[in-house]
């Protein structure tokens, strides 16, 4: 494609509409489900409404959405500039938005399956402060979204961009840093908190069918045929919520793969290249340059498996914990031994072996003060009921799992400050590494108790791009340095204003 | 992480820490005197809000509960307290602009100092409340990345100082994005103006 081709203004292929009516459905789904099944009045409503009713009713939304997303496709535009690219759209109200591509600090290439036969992609960019994908083209040809991106990186290299073919050959030429097959994703997708999550849905959605599945159970006599061949009904209940579990984690782990599937990291000079997915592959591309972090982490049920993953970390956006967790970059299926590759993103960053250790006395506060709470609670129950009541049972194991968490944060906190390069570690059951150069500080925040003052210690934090990241408990003096050095590196450096 | 000087003017030695600026040695201004009154009439007001429906509520017809008188004498006790603390507050307030950034530091039992490079301020603004213009008070608020924790909100400066604070960080500010324009390192969007927060330009028609 010559580049005054790409000057002009395009329309996204029609195949895109495919994109838009699942997108726009999806989208639906997600934000009216909880609405339509929430206590069962979406039941009663669809008993209410009769089979015939029930598809007018969803024929009538399908269509709707198609004309939505045809008159959407109608309206859109979008031009390829020297240094920024500009989009139309809108459906009532048109809307034109240019970014800069100097701005731009993710861009994402989608291959859905269903666009492959056509040779398109769906081509997005993020920029630091946006609270969504900035600007996403569902359904362009693969060869102009390539130009595309190799323009955006070409541009955030400093200057005008070389000749887009040359810049295209070296894109495939990157060295690979990271390759994940299908038994890490696997383990991956066991680990990641997902499960819990889908867990969580399960248990909701049980919940609501309850009523109409109880006649059902009774038809076929499950549990007392079970208890009757295997033992006790607590213990048949407690072994199908194992086995169910054991399911939600396989469908995870494969959930996982289908994400995830042949992903590889490539470093490809001054940016970095990710690429996996098996219905929807996904290409994310990301400047050095606008890296500001790197998050290793690790869940509970990730550290019996030895799993590991790394976000790389950016300028966060407007609303980081809403915005969808999709765009983020990260790496899964690490093991132990591929924590080097935080040092092959940034030479500084080589994992450190020993961390410093908080002080002690955040676990003695801390202890003693929820100790006090606890004695309280349990004095209070003991006069209102007799000693061996089960209240007093459960708030007396409370409290040792409590003191237990205690010492699991104490002894996860953690810091190393080596040259300009700071780690932190942090965790309960899980844990989190986070690296990240001080000469990125935006902020730094010191923070003293009446306790902290007593011992002279202080609650550092340092704010990033990416976010906050606080170490407690450390003596003032510490604490002091690293702030007074954190200011002399953010201070002397001549970084972007990201 | 963008550093880059000719290679032979480039040295990366470690800087002792004992030769680093410490931020503590720094002597604060403190806050306008206007802000003690601001302040105390402010945490007053609310508190003998608050103590006069304690005491004037039990006196409704409609109303059957009754705390007692020791919830007045509470409510009251309450308002001292607050008045103090706010009092305190007032006094170990402080804020002071260094050559590279600018100090605050404020809170009675939990004491935080806040210390903000100019170089990564976005951009500032100063803000006032009709209270706060009674009293010729002005809010002097810096925006930096990081999200919306990392916004500082400076209170407790007169109407001069806060103006003239604010003059001096958007100097600062343009200065060193000339300063980022001039080595080339900055992507040439992000030095324009202090207001680069802005991700693109949105025009609707």
């Amino acid at each position: 494609m010559s580049p005054t081709e790409t000057q002009q203004w395009q329309r996204l292929a029609p195949v895109a509409l495919v994109f838009l009516v699942i997108d726009g459905l999806q989208k639906f789904i997600r934000e009216n489900l909880f609405y339509f099944l929430g206590a069962g009045a979406g039941f009663a409503f669809l008993d209410w409404l009769g089979p015939r009713e029930l598809f007018l009713v969803v024929a009538a939304i399908l269509l709707s959405f198609l004309a939505w997303a045809i008159i959407f496709h109608r309206r859109f535009r979008f031009r390829l500039e020297d240094d920024a690219i500009r989009v139309r759209r809108g459906l009532f109200q048109k809307r034109e938005l240019r970014v800069r591509f100097a701005r731009v600090q993710n861009i994402q290439l989608g291959r859905p399956f269903y666009f492959r036969p056509f040779g398109l992609v769906r081509f997005s960019l993020e920029t630091p402060g946006a609270a969504e994908k900035e600007v996403e083209l569902p359904g362009i040809p693969a060869e102009l979204a390539e130009i595309m991106r190799d323009r955006v990186t070409g541009w955030q290299a400093g200057g005008m961009p070389d000749d887009p073919s040359t810049e295209q050959e070296d894109d495939s030429t990157g060295s690979e840093l990271f390759h994940a097959g299908s038994g890490r994703l696997f383990l991956h997708g066991l680990s990641s908190n997902q499960i819990w999550v889908l867990a969580g849905l399960v248990g909701w959605l049980i919940g609501n069918f309850h009523d109409r599945l109880e006649d059902y159970y009774r038809e076929i006599a499950l549990v007392q045929w079970l208890s009757d061949a295997a033992g006790p009904v607590w213990l048949v209940v407690a072994g199908m919520i194992m086995v169910g579990l054991v399911i939600l984690m396989i469908l995870s782990g494969l959930f996982s793969i289908v994400r995830f599937h042949d992903y590889r990291l490539s470093d490809c000079d001054d940016r970095l290249v990710g690429i996996g997915g098996l219905l929807d592959q996904r290409e994310q591309t990301v400047k050095r340059d606008k890296i500001t972090g790197l998050t290793l982490q690790q869940s509970a049920l990730g550290r019996l498996l030895g799993c590991w993953y790394l976000i790389v970390r950016q300028t966060q956006s407007g609303d980081q914990e809403l915005s969808d967790a999709q765009t983020r970059f990260l790496v899964p299926g690490l093991r132990r031994q591929d924590h080097g590759l935080t040092a092959s993103v940034t030479p500084d960053w080589i994992t450190p072996g020993l961390l410093k250790p908080i002080s002690l006395h955040f676990r003695r506060i801390f202890w003693l003060r929820w100790l006090l709470v606890f004695v309280l609670v349990l004095v209070g129950l003991a006069f209102l009921f007799d000693r061996e009541h089960w209240s007093l049972q459960i708030t007396a194991a409370g409290m040792v799992l409590w003191m237990i968490g205690i010492q699991l944060r104490w002894r996860h906190w953690g810091w190393q400050a080596d040259g300009d390069c700071i780690w932190v570690r942090q965790g309960f059951l899980g844990q989190q590494l986070d690296v990240f150069d001080l000469t990125l500080v935006q902020q730094v925040r010191v923070t003293r108790g009446p306790y902290q003052r007593r011992h002279d210690l202080a609650n550092l934090q340092l704010i990033l791009p990416q976010g906050a990241v606080t170490i407690p408990f450390v003596p003032m003096d510490d604490a002091a340095e690293l702030a007074n050095r954190a200011l002399y590196a953010a201070e002397t450096a001549v970084t972007h204003r990201v | 992480m963008t550093e880059t000087t000719e290679p032979s003017e480039f040295s990366n030695g470690p800087v002792p820490s004992d030769r680093l600026p410490d931020y503590r040695r720094v002597e604060l201004n403190p806050v306008a005197r206007p802000f003690y009154a601001y302040s105390l009439a402010v945490t007053g007001a609310f508190w003998l809000i608050v103590l006069a429906a304690v005491a004037w509520i039990p006196r409704l017809p409609f109303i059957p509960f009754d705390p007692g008188p020791w919830s007045v004498f509470a409510m009251s006790a309450a308002t001292i307290w607050f008045c103090l603390v706010a009092w305190i507050d007032a006094r170990r307030r402080g804020w002071v602009v260094r050559e590279h950034d600018l100090i605050y530091r404020y809170g009675v039992i939990w004491q935080k100092t806040v210390i903000v490079p100019f170089a990564r301020i976005q951009h500032v603004e100063t803000a006032s409340g009709p209270i706060e213009r009674l009293f010729g008070l002005l809010r002097v608020k810096c925006f930096t990345a990081g999200g919306m924790m990392a916004d500082l909100s400076v209170e407790g400066l007169d109407v001069r100082s806060a103006r003239r604070v604010r003059q001096y960080l958007l100097e600062q500010i343009r200065e060193e994005g000339s300063d980022s324009d001039r080595t080339g390192q900055a992507p040439a969007g992000d030095a324009q103006s202090p207001d680069a927060e802005e991700s693109g330009e949105h025009e609707s028609d």
